[in-house]
């Protein structure tokens, strides 16, 4: 260190200035330095702690990190690092008055460094930073990313899996009932008429419709792994895993109850009843190995329901 | 390159082994955790043999997480703990024992990697020194991402020679292998091989066959 | 005092040989003998019947814990210690479950002297 001033008093000055936690021990862990910080945050003032065993003062600590590497730094001459992530509110600190009241201890940062001066003395210099406000910030930053993700994996309109996450699961789904050889199934549905339902009543009562069939549908899925998603504009596609196609047609009929049961008026559906409708195709996976066999599997399916009238469900 | 006899080799086995097992012990501490660490095989390469050697066990991307120390006395070496990156998020999970979604080792994830790497080297060297009778003097964890390569060129570019251990480190029944690299001359070869032979010497009354 | 029998059990020969060395400085007469892994540490105890066992707990193949318990059944009156540098609480159980003792490693003079204690009494 270089310095044109005279030393003693101008270092006692930085030391009592500086934003970091300070405190020295001697070669028998004893306090002989013990700065201003430390007074502000730890409410224990640097008159009470000289020459007292830091262990005396903070008897929390033996058998913990700090006191190994205090022994680390006093015994083998080697500094250690104390993250707050593996270490949490080590020593008795708080970021002010109102913090202290609460018991709400400050995140610390900690490092515990050899200091040899001349004569064979070894004294063991340990700071000590705040880092609560980087801690805060990671922690921001990790639930923004938590919820972004969930974010991109749901449809805007109607809250359901989106088309990302079913392309996802199909393949997932599909390794995994060759892998286990169990039986997968795959619906893809739509509402019929659906175009003439936008051009008799207007697209936003027609995001109404589609939400409410969304929604009732959505419903439906028993199971965690089953997966009902919006495929595309009307097109819905549910994936049921370890089901065979004949329970999965089953389903399919109970769904198709279900929007008739909604009662949605549609006049502009050519069906008898002149409500909203659905169509509905299911494969299974004993018809198909890749995920793209199985989905035009089920496609095919959609369209020999569709001709067949609608209203129904078609099974390959 | 300095070749040890199969006895200074043993040595050297054991005393990293104790080194490590004590690290663990301290990191089980922490966690609350049975945390075991061994080191099964050491070798001493060139510096290009051990990056060649790094990328070719990686299962991942191949970028690894290197946390080194730099430590300088009875001899001199930088030593670097180098997990594949993936597998130091892993670590880093493991002992925090939260769940997280798979992301950028943020900054507090850097800095909890940072102190694991400071406990297994400090652990590793002091070991070392106390049984060899010197005491060493050390830095504060440096943090690096990058290749083998990159990792292993903190150093600096002189002719050295790179103790590799190989670590496995088993926590909640996962386990994670990864590797520390010792960078030294060929001065602080020599010494290390010198120091290990004098050690022998005086333990079990000089080098038999 | 009959002299007693020793099986010390490590995979660094080094280790072994220290471990030797630590006893046999304090008592020439006693038969020491070493394995270098679990398997062989069983198949020698079978003929030898130590009346102390030595066990690293971290080697390849068997681990010294297993060992240990195996050696525990064989031998109910040996003393049976094992020695590790990872002294976490779940070893240290284990060893309290098996019934043997537990010693922290580096091996110092200090530390097989009151390992073979037992024997010297």
């Amino acid at each position: 260190m270089k310095s044109s001033v005279e030393s003693l008093p101008l270092l006692q000055g930085v030391i009592d200035c500086i934003d970091v936690g300070t405190l020295v021990l001697d070669a028998n862990e004893r306090v002989v330095l013990w700065n201003r910080w430390m007074d502000l945050h730890s409410g224990v003032l640097g008159a009470e702690t000289l020459e007292r065993s830091f262990f005396d003062l903070f008897p929390e600590q033996r058998g913990k990190r700090l006191e190994a590497a205090i022994g680390q730094a006093l015994r083998s001459n080697l500094p250690s690092l104390l993250s707050q992530t593996l270490n949490r509110w080590p020593l008795p600190l708080y970021a002010n008055k109102a913090a202290a009241e609460k018991g709400e201890r400050m995140q610390q940062q900690i490092t515990v460094t050899p200091l040899n001066l001349g004569n064979n003395e070894r004294y063991c210099l340990i700071q000590v930073s705040d880092v609560t406000a980087a801690v805060q910030r990671e922690n921001l930053l990790r639930e923004q990313a938590v919820a972004l993700r969930s974010q991109t994996l749901l449809d805007d309109l109607t809250g359901v899996a989106n088309r990302r996450h079913f392309d996802m699961a199909i393949d997932r789904e599909t390794r995994r009932a060759r892998r286990m050889g169990t039986p997968l199934s795959l619906m893809m549905l739509d509402i019929d008429y659906f175009k003439a339902y936008n051009d008799h009543y207007g697209h936003q009562q027609g995001d109404a419709c589609l939400e409410a069939v969304a929604s009732a549908l959505s419903t439906m899925q028993q199971r965690p792994a089953d997966l009902f998603a919006r495929y595309g504009g009307e097109e819905f596609a549910v994936i049921l895993p370890d089901t065979p196609a004949d329970a999965a047609v089953m389903m399919a009929n109970a769904m198709c109850r279900k929007v008739r049961d909604l009662r949605i008026p549609h006049q502009a559906s050519r069906t008898d009843e002149r409500i909203v409708t659905i169509s509905i195709g299911v494969a299974g996976s004993d018809n198909a190995g890749e995920v793209y066999e199985l989905i035009n599997a089920a496609d095919r399916a959609l369209y020999q329901a569709k001709a067949c009238g609608r209203n129904r469900v078609h099974s390959i | 390159m300095v070749r040890l006899t199969e006895l200074e080799h043993d040595a050297l086995v054991e005393l990293f082994n104790i080194g490590v097992g004590q690290a663990a012990s301290a990191m089980s501490e922490i966690v609350n955790e049975t945390v075991t660490m061994s080191v099964p095989a050491i070798s001493f390469l060139t510096r290009a043999s051990a990056a060649k050697l790094l990328a070719s066990r990686s299962t991942g991307n191949g970028r690894l997480c290197g946390i080194s120390q730099h430590y300088s006395g009875a001899f001199e070496t930088e030593a670097i703990l180098m997990f594949p990156e993936e597998k130091s998020q892993e670590i880093v999970r493991l002992m925090v024992g939260e769940a997280m979604p798979l992301a950028e080792l943020s900054a507090m994830e850097q800095e909890a990697m940072s102190e694991i790497g400071n406990i297994l080297l400090n652990s590793c060297v002091g070991s070392l020194a106390n049984l060899l009778g010197h005491e060493l003097h050390g830095s504060l964890p440096d943090y690096h991402v990058g290749y083998g390569e990159e990792i292993l060129a903190q150093a600096g570019s002189g002719e050295t020679a790179v103790l590799m251990l190989h670590i496995e480190f088993v926590i909640e029944r996962q386990q994670i292998a990864g590797d520390v690299a010792f960078i030294m001359d060929m001065t602080a070869l020599h010494d290390l091989k010198q120091h290990v032979a004098n050690f022998l010497d005086r333990s079990i009354g000089g080098a038999q066959p | 005092m009959k002299p007693s029998t020793v099986l010390i059990v490590d995979d660094s020969r080094v280790s072994r040989m220290l471990t030797r060395q630590f006893i046999q400085v304090r008592h020439a007469d006693w038969v020491v003998e070493e394995a270098a892994n679990g398997d062989e540490a069983i198949a020698k105890a079978k003929g030898l019947q130590p009346d102390l066992v030595l066990l690293d707990v971290n080697m390849p193949g068997m681990n010294g814990v297993d060992a240990a318990a195996a050696l525990r059944t064989m031998l109910p009156k040996a003393h049976i210690s094992l020695l590790t540098a990872n002294i976490q609480a779940a070893t240290r159980q284990r060893a309290e479950q098996i019934g043997v003792g537990f010693m922290e490693k580096p091996i110092t003079a200090e530390r097989i002297a009151q390992l073979i204690a037992p024997l010297e009494a």
